[in-house]
């Protein structure tokens, strides 16, 4: 009890700092003109730790933004990593109408407020635009002599019941798991893990039968043999491995992906919106993005203003509907 | 032949002025990283790593790996001089090092530490250039039963460190695994004891705690003791004098020690996992379990200081073998360097030391390098650091309360770390008070959710039967070193009341 109130205390004072700062930088902007955006330092959330997807793609961003000197100020990056992005996208939320808080989406912006009680869902924030998805390998251990979908599948169904692991319990990777094990017919045991590491060695010393991944922390593996590469979950083929085929060749549809966009915080004034719009699309078509969606071999896919929005909306009906399914969520 | 061909050409790749001038900064850098509280490797390491995005990638991760090694080198001068692990794999360096500098012998443990870590990184590098891919195979066939029995192994030092007070011992470990049990459940994705509050999802980072208990806790302490009203002397200043360098004694207790925390840090290193933590924590349990004078342990023993600083710098070696021969990270720190790879245009992965081989041989042959730096930079710099216990102790505690605060919150920018900090402090204090031990509730906080996380990993894989533990090879080995170390007390005591005095005469050299 006594760490309840003191906890609410540290809270309400922390809330408090936030708002006397939100509070003087609105005040500022809202008396802004349209055409004098952008006129202040910029501040840039990054909802993850350093390294990870969400922080090299906001950091290629800016790198992006300042070399081509499309953003006339100072952009201060902040890694507010925590509560899988609830700490981030959290403080994000608490910029409600300043044009200058901005930060980049995973599949936690969406996952995280089903299963926390975080206080924004992903509706509640300004959308700018989807740029990429981040879709994911299915791979298995290459001693398990299963080169193809079809031989993974009848040696599954064979087994009744086969280990399958991936980052996280209430997130992409799971609903991957699930999604494929219902429609091919075998069931799975899924292995959450916190730490791409773990989950890679959990699959080479066979304690695992299979695991899903972004393509960029396995494709090291799969170039040296150590992993067997099954399906793809993205709409067209890996372009640097065009053979792994994709899930929709083999027949799964609507394979969740991890979005890869940009969002302003509650409430944000049109005409930063409007600016961020057109200077990331601006941003997409420098030769630096693309070498940078080709490096972590992410997919392409632009999505400006309310088509994000139907995405965003599509994308989360799926993902809820597949968490009741499994009982991730209740 | 072909590895001293490569090791000699990486350390002419690394010998070129401007790497060389990165090493440098790089471990500087790390000794501030690692001096300040709070601000662990991977911290440090997150921070610096955007600056590197525009060097060549040989630089970078020279720097960078600098930063790793060096700060494992800085975590100690808090964890003796002011008894506040600055991460977890320096809290088995306070059980000793800290009684140590109370005795006045600040001077000898800080110096016999850089030593043994100097020692450590060498072994350590020297494993990594000739045993790399053998080693690899250790880390690949790490799942999650064989983490489970490897933090096991780790967990028996609440043994050691509980010692006779059992009661009060196991109370405060098991405060520790109750706070492990706040944040999301991985196994469900339930929130426990999180009250609604975001910053708990994620449940309570081990710095705030171990910063609190150890370090406020102390301060708290020292205060109510009097410590305020005299000067502290730990020890005469001047280099040369007496007390300052270490005896003979100390260097012939450490020499067994360093020998075997290097090859035991190594090799635990190479686990993916928290591999620097428990290697110390192991490191600790076996010199006390080997020692012919355990009770010293906890009071001020040499061995106890110089074995977990060997392992801890080890670790850090050991755990660039996975990273450099299979692209897999095994620690917060090494997946912080992955992300450098690819922002650095490298394909991380078993194929990238035959691919860049300047790149991975540049990098072993400067961890070398980087470890004599360390050792120069430490023994000259120890007196300018040791001096800071010439501080009469009521200057000292509010810069230590400060730093404290500040170490906490650069961590997460989290104001509400500091609140658990503070609290933390006052239940040290308190703890200290009654007789309970706030190590066995740091330990237990560290290890409990990685405990847990990977036995219910192994269970969800075994469909919940135990047998999980000796059907895999690695986990058989596992089980027999657990085995191995739960009896080593015992024939110590054994071999001690065989002779006892050969082993007294001995000690007194």
């Amino acid at each position: 009890m006594r760490f309840r109130i003191r906890s609410a205390l540290a809270a309400a004072l922390a809330m408090a700092l936030l708002t006397a700062c939100g509070a003087g930088s609105t005040g500022g902007g809202s008396a802004e003109s349209a055409e004098d955006y952008p006129s202040k330092q910029l501040d840039w959330t990054i909802a993850f730790g350093p390294g990870g997807g969400n922080d090299i793609m906001a950091r290629t961003m800016v790198d992006i933004l300042k070399k081509k000197k499309l953003y006339p100020e100072d952009i201060r990056m902040e890694n507010r990593d925590g509560g899988s992005g609830a700490t981030g996208w959290g403080h994000l939320f608490s910029k409600r109408g300043d044009g200058y808080a901005i930060s980049t989406t995973s599949g936690s912006f969406i996952t995280t407020p089903m299963q926390a009680k975080t206080g924004w869902t992903w509706k509640d924030f300004t959308p700018v635009g989807l740029m990429a998805t981040d879709n994911s390998l299915f791979t298995v251990n290459p001693k398990s002599n299963i080169t193809t979908w079809e031989a993974w599948v009848d040696s599954a169904k064979e087994k009744g019941t086969v280990k399958v692991g991936g980052i996280g319990t209430v997130n992409v990777d799971f609903i991957q798991h699930a999604m494929l094990a219902q429609q091919a017919g075998y069931k799975i045991d899924y292995v959450p893990f916190n730490e791409e590491g773990q989950l890679i060695t959990s699959l080479s010393s066979g304690a695992l039968d299979a695991i899903v991944s972004n393509p960029s922390e396995v494709v090291g593996q799969i170039d040296a043999k150590k992993m067997n590469a099954l399906l793809y979950t993205g709409k067209k083929p890996l372009p640097s491995h065009p053979h792994i085929p994709t899930g929709e060749s083999l027949g799964y549809e609507d394979l969740p992906s991890t979005p890869r966009g940009l969002i302003l915080a509650p409430d944000a004034p049109e005409h930063a919106q409007k600016w961020w719009t057109d200077t990331m699309k601006k941003v997409v078509a420098t030769p630096e993005w693309k070498a940078y969606l080709k490096k972590n071999d992410l997919t392409p896919d632009e999505r400006w203003g309310d088509d994000f929005t139907a995405y965003l909306q599509e994308t989360s009906g799926l993902l809820e509907t597949k968490l009741r399914e499994q009982g991730a969520l209740k | 032949m072909e590895i001293l061909g490569n090791l000699v050409g990486g350390i002419g790749h690394a010998v070129s002025p401007l790497n060389l001038a990165l090493l440098a900064a790089g471990v500087l850098l790390g000794m501030v990283v690692g001096v300040m509280p709070g601000l662990g490797p991977s911290a440090g390491l997150a921070i610096l790593l955007p600056l590197t995005f525009s060097l060549d990638p040989t630089g970078a991760i020279v720097m960078l790996a600098a930063v790793y090694y060096g700060a494992m080198y800085g975590g100690t001068i808090t964890s003796v001089l002011i008894n506040t692990p600055g991460e977890s794999a320096t809290v088995a360096s306070t059980f000793d090092g800290y009684p140590l500098a109370q005795q006045g012998r600040a001077g000898p443990a800080l110096v016999m530490a850089a030593v043994a870590s100097f020692v450590a990184g060498t072994v350590g590098t020297l494993m990594l250039s000739v045993a790399a891919p053998v080693t690899a195979g250790v880390a690949e066939s790490f799942g999650p039963p064989e983490l489970f029995l490897l933090v096991m192994a780790g967990l028996l030092t609440l043994i050691v460190v509980i010692g006779k007070n059992r009661l009060l011992g196991v109370i405060s470990a098991i405060i520790g695994f109750a706070l492990a049990t706040v944040g999301i459940d991985i196994g469900g994705g339930e929130q426990r004891y999180t009250f609604g509050s975001p910053e708990l999802i994620n449940g309570i980072d081990f710095i705030p705690v171990a910063i609190g208990l150890f370090g406020v806790g102390e301060v708290l302490w020292t205060l109510y003791n009097g410590g305020h009203l005299e000067r502290l002397r730990y020890f005469k200043l001047k280099a040369g004098s007496q007390g300052f360098w270490p005896t003979r004694t100390d260097w012939r207790e450490s020499r067994g020690p360093s020998v075997r925390g290097s090859f035991l840090g190594f090799f635990v290193g190479v686990a993916p996992g928290a591999g620097a933590t428990i290697a110390s924590l192991m490191s600790y349990s076996l010199e006390k379990s080997l020692s012919k004078r355990p009770e010293r342990f906890g009071k001020g023993a040499m061995p106890g200081l110089v074995g977990p600083e060997a392992a801890n710098n080890a670790a850090t070696s050991g755990a660039m073998v996975p990273l450099l021969t299979l692209g897999i990270p095994g620690s917060a720190a090494t997946a912080v360097l992955l992300g450098g790879f690819l922002m650095w245009d490298l394909k991380p992965g078993p194929l990238l030391m035959e691919q860049e081989p300047d790149f991975a041989w540049g990098l072993i042959g400067s961890m070398y390098l980087g470890n004599a730096m360390l050792l120069a930079i430490n023994v000259f710099c120890i007196p300018i650091f040791a001096s800071l216990a010439r501080v009469p102790f009521r200057d000292l505690a509010p810069v230590i309360l400060v730093m404290c605060a500040l170490g906490t919150f650069t961590v997460n920018d989290s104001i509400i770390e500091v609140g658990i900090m503070a609290v933390c402090g006052v239940l040290g204090f308190f703890m200290r008070l009654f007789g309970l031990v706030p190590a066995a509730t740091v330990i237990a906080l560290v290890l409990g959710p990685m405990a847990e996380e990977t036995l219910r990993q192994s269970m969800i894989i075994s469909g919940g039967s135990f047998a999980v533990f000796v059907q895999r090879p690695g986990s058989l080995v596992l089980l027999g070193v657990i085995v191995v170390l739960s009896l080593l007390p015992l024939y110590g005591a054994w071999a001690r009341r065989r002779a006892p005095d050969q082993s007294r005469s001995g000690e007194r050299v």
